[in-house]
């Protein structure tokens, strides 16, 4: 019984409680109904004229892209205006008859404006995307955009737009530094680092262009306009207001217009091969081919003309989309017995008279095994070994060093990791020790053995990109440390001002004692200067040039690699030039002559260039 | 007696009524979602409405399997529910979550994708529900506030912190309406949301602020002695109320310009008519555009809703307006509110306090979500990003709507024998 009663007040409670929920409810729904009335009956005919009226358009103001320039602020890569046809959804009415006119059009030759394939793409996409513009021609002609704004009261919804489009003015040249602009796909939309993109945006999609996509891309504006019932804007929305784009930063790089010039000459695309020239004392990058290169003026053109040109460098055999002087590992070959010697000397095994057991007879008994030498160079001490690089010599060096003891050394130099240039898709290559080579070859069963220590010594079976082969030789010239390479100088604003400054930074400190550097900058003296050096033709009067060679091994019965690399003056190095050309013989032969002539720009210039020198400033 | 399954209650009968509420509101939603997305030339497999309708046939299968669950294991699974959105909201929190589409929000455990904030509200729900259930509240034993409050405070704070704001008030929503059921009166609850009003007053736009905040003030004051509350009580809520607004008001002006502004456009979006008002304006006049009887399926998104981005998700009512005008619109509101009535009146059957509960939360989720995207559409409320239940496009949220549909068919007619031998 009082169990009853005292359901009955809980009930009674609960009742009131859910009553005022229910009215709480009531209440809030019959005041949302009534302002939907208020918009729907009282304010009706004002909103429906509104919406009849409705041609207000939100307009993307493109930022103009950022520039780049050499560092003698000469334009390396810019803007170019280009017309496009496009359709605007919601403006679009009868389809199919503007489809029929706009397939008739045709130009003065009488050939159609339009392919009927990306028409008719344009308008079945129109039906389900409501906002921005639907491109239907691509990099109009003046002509083209003249004749359909002649007929712009016939093509309700179709209207002609200026874009900026991505100029390469010296096509293939040093086009994987520079890399390309395309349109953002829609898996990097997908991902948070590209949320402030939209699709249609373009967008850096590899080399300089890509790492600094942000800094060149400013930021976009925005206006309100009015549009007419054709389409064409008539006035900007009064209270509206616009936003300015603002522009993307200007980037000065450290290219040299002309050096990269006079490197691109020297390897033309017929050879596969690289060139890397820097600033062993800061880092900056002066020069780099990739050959064979690709024109990244194709990635601005007309889809039709960029998917075939996309089509022919994708499926080239040469690879020339990879760029081999940050992407492409080769075996460092002889110029890695630079950092044999180093080790040896270091770690005390080698002194500047060392003389190694075994005189070079053009080979030596190992084992079973007879390595052979390219030569028979008899007794010889360190210096001169680095001269003739005789394998012999470095041969008894390495064994008695051993590897863990030489790739440390060649560490320090910034071999086997990457460096961090400002472009993506570095590698950092491999120096193998018994460790790291067991852990490689797990799967195909091979172990490490002794014997490989002589290959190994003289650079055959590790792996190197051109670009570390440079920053290495370098180094170990200056004795001053390991800067990290790059391409960025400076940004700058559209109205000039530098915003950021690339400082070198040291990512190795190159640590050698005095008397082991001063033996590793005779031998690469000798190298060059002296006579029965290999590196005899990359020898410049009035500069002293040291260097070293390489002719690197890859396939049984192939031409070697060609590698050289030097590096001038010894006295106080500016710049090294690394050169590798692939299956084209000898290093010190091939491409020993490319090296002078990159030194011989740098230092001389060409009278030339006096007239050449018409800077194009910055703004 | 029940079922004799050991978590399955296999006595069920369903509330076809409610069930037919909910069709006839997905129907609407699956309609608008087609008019404003799909077209002829989409292959229909892959387009919004379909995917749409996939989803609902999911949340169909797993209200289902809720539906069948007895509420005894609901209650007990409360705790390690609750704990384990707890951990992966904390999990997003410390950064590693997937941060797509903005905020960081989503888990991607490879095949799926989980938004935890869209299962914290049901994982909140039984586990306030659980504790208050047990533990009725009362404002005199302010101690009795204490666990409910953690329990509150956690996910809120988490989900704040993704930045999510609006989640975040549904949780205090849930909370306010569990407070009311679980003890708290009327008067209480003005009492306890004084300090929060004393806030909102100090906010500058409101016209003559400062005498309503007097007002405010007084009416506290005056509350607190005519109904007799502790001496103790009396100081503290008066003091809290008076200090929080000058707090506020002193915090508000230390805040530098833009990011005063930034508060400001999110009170009033039409201060920034290039950005989110752009969207309100156009929201008003498709809506306003339509009339008393619409412009017809299909009419007007050509024109007027393309200005809309979020058309088929957040701004979905916009559709609704336009092209069915007040009729569609007054039919959408009568919908919900038959819906929200019917699933209340489950409070009725019951005197389980957990059920309660668990009915008046579940009910507060979709009311609370109902209005302020209405209202927002409607240009009466800041953009937030609440979807509008059964009509907005996306999946997480529709699954969500779908698993408390189930509880609330679930907790209609299970263990109410209780109320037929109460009658008799």
């Amino acid at each position: 019984m009082l169990d009853s009663v005292l359901k009955n007040d809980e009930k009674q409670d609960r009742n009131f409680k859910i009553l005022i929920y229910i009215a709480t409810v009531a209440i809030v729904f019959l005041a949302l109904a009534g302002r939907l009335f208020y918009l729907q009956y009282i304010q009706y005919e004002e909103n429906f004229q509104r919406s009849e009226n409705n041609r207000m358009r939100r307009i993307v103001l493109t930022a103009e892209r950022g520039s780049i320039f050499d560092r003698n602020e000469k334009v390396l890569v810019r803007n170019r205006p280009s017309y496009q046809i496009a359709v605007l959804p919601s403006e679009l009415k009868n389809r199919d008859s503007v489809f029929q006119r706009l397939l008739r059009i045709k130009d003065s030759t009488g050939a159609r404006i339009f392919d009927s394939a990306s028409v008719d793409t344009a308008f079945q996409r129109s039906r389900w995307i409501k906002h921005g513009f639907l491109r239907i021609l691509e990099d109009a002609s003046p002509e083209q955009v003249s004749i359909i704004e002649e007929r712009s009261a016939d093509l309700p919804g179709v209207v002609t737009l200026v874009e900026s489009r991505r100029e390469y003015p010296y096509g293939t040249m040093a086009a994987h530094v520079f890399g390309y602009t395309g349109e953002v796909s829609e898996e990097q939309l997908d991902k948070e680092e590209f949320k402030n993109y939209s699709l249609g945006d373009r967008i850096g999609q590899k080399g300089l262009e890509k790492e600094y996509d942000h800094e060149f891309r400013g930021t976009d504006g925005v206006k309100f306009i009015e549009v007419n019932a054709f389409g064409r804007e008539v006035g900007l929305i009064q209270g509206m207001g616009i936003q300015e784009a603002i522009p993307g930063y200007h980037m000065v790089t450290t290219l040299d217009l002309e050096l990269q010039r006079v490197a691109e000459e020297a390897l033309p695309d017929s050879v596969r091969g690289a060139i890397v020239a820097l600033d062993p004392r800061t880092g900056e990058i002066l020069a780099m081919v990739s050959s064979p290169r690709l024109d990244p003026n194709i990635f601005s053109l007309k889809r039709r003309e960029r998917n075939k040109g996309w089509a022919e460098v994708a499926l080239d055999s040469t690879r020339p989309l990879t760029n081999r002087a940050i992407s492409g590992v080769y075996p460092p070959a002889s110029v890695f017995k630079l950092i044999t010697a180093g080790a040896g000397l270091e770690n005390g095994f080698l002194s500047r008279h060392s003389y190694m057991p075994k005189p070079c007879t053009g080979g030596y008994q190992f084992g079973s095994r007879y390595q052979k030498c390219w030569g028979t160079h008899g007794r010889l001490d360190l210096v001169n070994a680095i001269r003739l690089s005789c394998d012999v010599y470095f041969y008894q060096a390495g064994l008695a060093i051993g590897m863990e003891r030489i790739n440390e050394f060649g560490e320090r130099f910034g071999l086997g990791s990457i460096l961090g240039v400002d472009i993506p898709g570095e590698r950092g290559g491999w120096l193998p020790d018994s460790a790291s080579f067991n852990a490689r070859n797990k799967r195909n069963g091979w172990r490490w053995a002794r014997g490989l220590i002589l290959n190994l010594a003289i650079g055959q079976g590790q792996l190197v990109t051109p670009l570390q082969q440079a920053v290495m030789v370098g180094s170990m010239a200056t004795g001053k440390g390991v800067y990290r390479p790059h391409f960025m100088k400076e940004l700058r604003s559209f109205d000039g001002k530098v915003v950021r400054r690339y400082e070198p930074v040291k990512i190795h400190e190159g640590q050698m004692s005095a008397e082991t550097h001063q033996i590793l900058l005779d031998g690469m003296d000798s190298v060059v200067n002296h006579p029965g050096g290999t590196g005899r033709r990359a020898a410049l009067p009035g500069i002293r040039v040291g260097g070293k060679s390489g002719s690197g091994e890859w396939k049984k019965g192939e031409k070697t690699h060609a590698w050289f690399v030097a590096v001038a003056p010894l006295e106080d190095p500016q710049i090294v030039v690394a050169v590798i050309q692939e299956a084209e013989g000898g290093g010190g032969a091939k491409s020993a002559p490319i090296c002078r002539k990159i030194m011989e720009q740098y230092f001389f210039g060409s009278v030339e260039d006096e007239e050449k020198n018409k800077k194009e400033v910055l703004p | 007696m029940r079922g004799s399954g050991r978590f399955l209650d296999n006595t069920m009968k369903v509330d076809w009524f409610f069930l037919l509420l909910v069709l006839l509101l997905m129907s609407i939603g699956l309609t608008l979602v087609y008019s404003a997305t799909a077209t002829r030339e989409t292959i229909w497999y892959q387009s919004l409405w379909f995917h749409q309708g996939i989803y609902f046939c999911a949340g169909c299968i797993l209200a289902m399997f809720i539906a069948l669950i007895k509420i005894d294991y609901w209650k007990k699974m409360a705790w390690p529910f609750y704990f384990m959105v707890i951990i992966s909201l904390t999990f997003v929190a410390l950064g590693g979550g997937d941060s797509a589409k903005g905020a960081g929000r989503w888990i991607d455990l490879g095949f799926i994708r989980i938004q935890p904030s869209e299962f914290a509200k049901i994982a909140y729900l039984l586990a306030i529900s659980s504790w208050l259930s047990v533990h009725p509240v009362s404002l005199i034993r302010l101690k009795s506030l204490i666990v409910p409050g953690l329990i509150f405070i956690v996910p809120f704070l988490l989900v704040l912190k993704q930045p999510d704001l609006s989640t975040a008030l549904v949780f205090t929503a849930v909370t306010l309406v569990g407070f009311y059921w679980a003890g708290l009166t009327l008067i209480d609850l003005f009492i306890l949301l004084s300090p929060v009003f004393s806030v909102l007053l100090s906010y500058p736009q409101i016209p003559y602020s400062q005498i309503l905040w007097g007002l405010l003030i007084t009416a506290v004051f005056f509350v607190l002695i005519k109904y007799h509350y502790p001496k103790k009580l009396t100081i503290l809520f008066l003091s809290l109320t008076i200090i929080s607004g000058y707090a506020s008001s002193m915090a508000w002006n230390s805040l530098e310009d833009h990011q005063r502004s930034r508060v400001m456009t999110f009170m009033d979006p039409m201060r920034d008519p290039q950005g989110e008002g752009y969207q309100v304006i156009q929201s008003k006049v498709a809506i306003g555009s339509g009339g008393l009887l619409g412009k017809g399926l299909g009419e007007g998104s050509q024109t007027n809703l393309a200005f809309l981005p979020e058309e088929h998700t957040d701004f979905i009512f916009s559709v609704l307006g336009e092209q069915f005008g007040f009729l569609g619109g007054f039919t959408a509101l009568t919908l919900y509110f038959l819906f929200l009535w019917r699933g209340m009146s489950i409070c009725r059957l019951h005197l389980d306090p957990f059920v309660n509960l668990v009915v008046a939360g579940a009910c507060t989720i979709f009311l609370f979500h109902i209005t302020v995207n209405i209202s927002m559409t409607l240009g009466m409320m800041p953009v937030t990003g609440l979807p509008l239940p059964f009509l907005s496009y996306g999946g997480s949220f529709l699954l969500t709507c779908m698993m408390l549909v189930g509880l609330l068919v679930n907790m209609r007619y299970q263990g109410s024998q209780l109320e037929n031998n109460y009658k008799n």
